[in-house]
């Protein structure tokens, strides 16, 4: 990442995915745990557990993209 | 200083006819023109009649976003045929600009997947070559940018989305490339496959949601602005900030759509897959 020079814009690229990203996967999470409360039955479960797991995915992304964690993206 | 106080003794007359010129084509443009034709909320330069209406297609007009899809394919096709049609080996200005493009598409793919990215050129390069025309059809007054509208978008993340699986999946095999979303920790997969999938998941959405909030917010303050040409500042203020900005924006949003298509394709064919992701 240190050697060419449009760094910058890719950094904006990669950058630019965080705040939809982080909230896409919530949303996801949760439109799919009530697509499968509806689809079963089983009222508040699935919705709790799946918007619990869009939020980890969401802040999964969030530190990948920062590069906390795991290889930082090209 | 002394140049400028120069040019302002000088030309001080000729700036108050450009001025006068300007007030004159704002008054036209603004009476005649902007109130019906620009914007997206006003019935664009060009319009079909609805002939899928037996395929269930509301409205007495296609819908604009169709329509300009259409004309930027057009646009494309009719390029690529004259570039293709004249190929010589030294090129004229046309085949040398239509080379400088691919070129660029190539080096970036070059830069970001390696040495197995070239591959990759059609999908990358029709998404940014379509997605570049039709960002700067925006600023073409009674044109309207389909990449305004959220089902153009969403469709073009759709197919990065199943192709870049896709690739994934003709690399490494199914249950390979499957493995990869369940982590280095074995007993932690049932945990963070789900957590990998709605990651996944949510990257159609953010691509396609980036692009087209960019374009449609741009389009809906150009369209305000020049609903209120007749008072001039507006069309100024449109003139001479809102369409160098939608030229950029155009550029950058074609590039980081692009870009993000050449990291998940890299991500999904990447060699080694072990303990790091994308």
């Amino acid at each position: 990442m240190s050697d060419d020079e449009p760094s910058v814009l890719r950094q904006l690229a990669r950058l630019s995915t965080i705040g939809i990203s982080l909230v896409a996967a919530t949303a996801i999470g949760l439109l799919i745990g009530y697509g499968l409360d509806r689809l079963l039955g089983t009222k508040p479960w699935l919705t709790m557990l799946f918007t619990l797991l869009g939020i980890a995915a969401g802040f999964l992304n969030l530190f990948r993209d920062v590069g906390l964690i795991g290889q930082p993206r090209r | 200083m002394a140049t400028e106080t120069n040019e302002k003794a000088s030309g001080g007359k000729s700036a108050w006819f450009v001025l006068a010129g300007l007030v004159v084509a704002n008054l036209l443009v603004g009476f005649f023109f902007a109130p019906r034709h620009v914007g997206l909320h006003t019935a664009p330069l060009i319009q079909l009649p609805n002939f899928l209406a037996f395929l269930g297609v509301p409205g007495e007009w296609l819908p604009p976003h169709v329509t300009f899809t259409w004309l930027v394919m057009m646009i494309l096709v009719v390029f690529g045929w004259v570039v293709g049609r004249g190929l010589r080996a030294v090129p004229g200005p046309l085949q040398n600009f239509a080379e400088v493009v691919i070129e660029g598409f190539l080096g970036l793919l070059d830069q970001m997947i390696g040495r197995q990215g070239r591959q990759f050129l059609p999908l990358v390069g029709t998404a940014g070559l379509f997605i570049l025309t039709s960002n700067l059809l925006a600023n073409i007054p009674g044109f309207q940018p389909p990449t305004a509208n959220w089902n153009t978008t969403i469709a073009l993340a759709v197919t990065v989305f199943i192709s870049y699986n896709y690739f994934g999946v003709r690399k490494h095999g199914l249950v390979n490339y499957l493995k990869h979303f369940c982590g280095p920790i074995w007993w932690l997969a049932p945990l963070m496959f789900p957590i990998e999938f709605i990651g996944h998941l949510a990257r159609p959405v953010s691509l396609s949601i980036r692009l087209f909030g960019n374009i449609f917010g741009e389009e809906s303050v150009v369209t305000i602005l020049l609903g209120l040409s007749w008072l001039i500042m507006p069309y100024l203020i449109w003139l001479g900030v809102m369409l160098p900005l939608s030229l950029f924006t155009a550029a950058v949003q074609t590039f980081v759509f692009i870009m993000l298509t050449m990291v998940y394709i890299a991500g999904a064919v990447e060699e080694g897959h072990g303990e790091e992701h994308y």
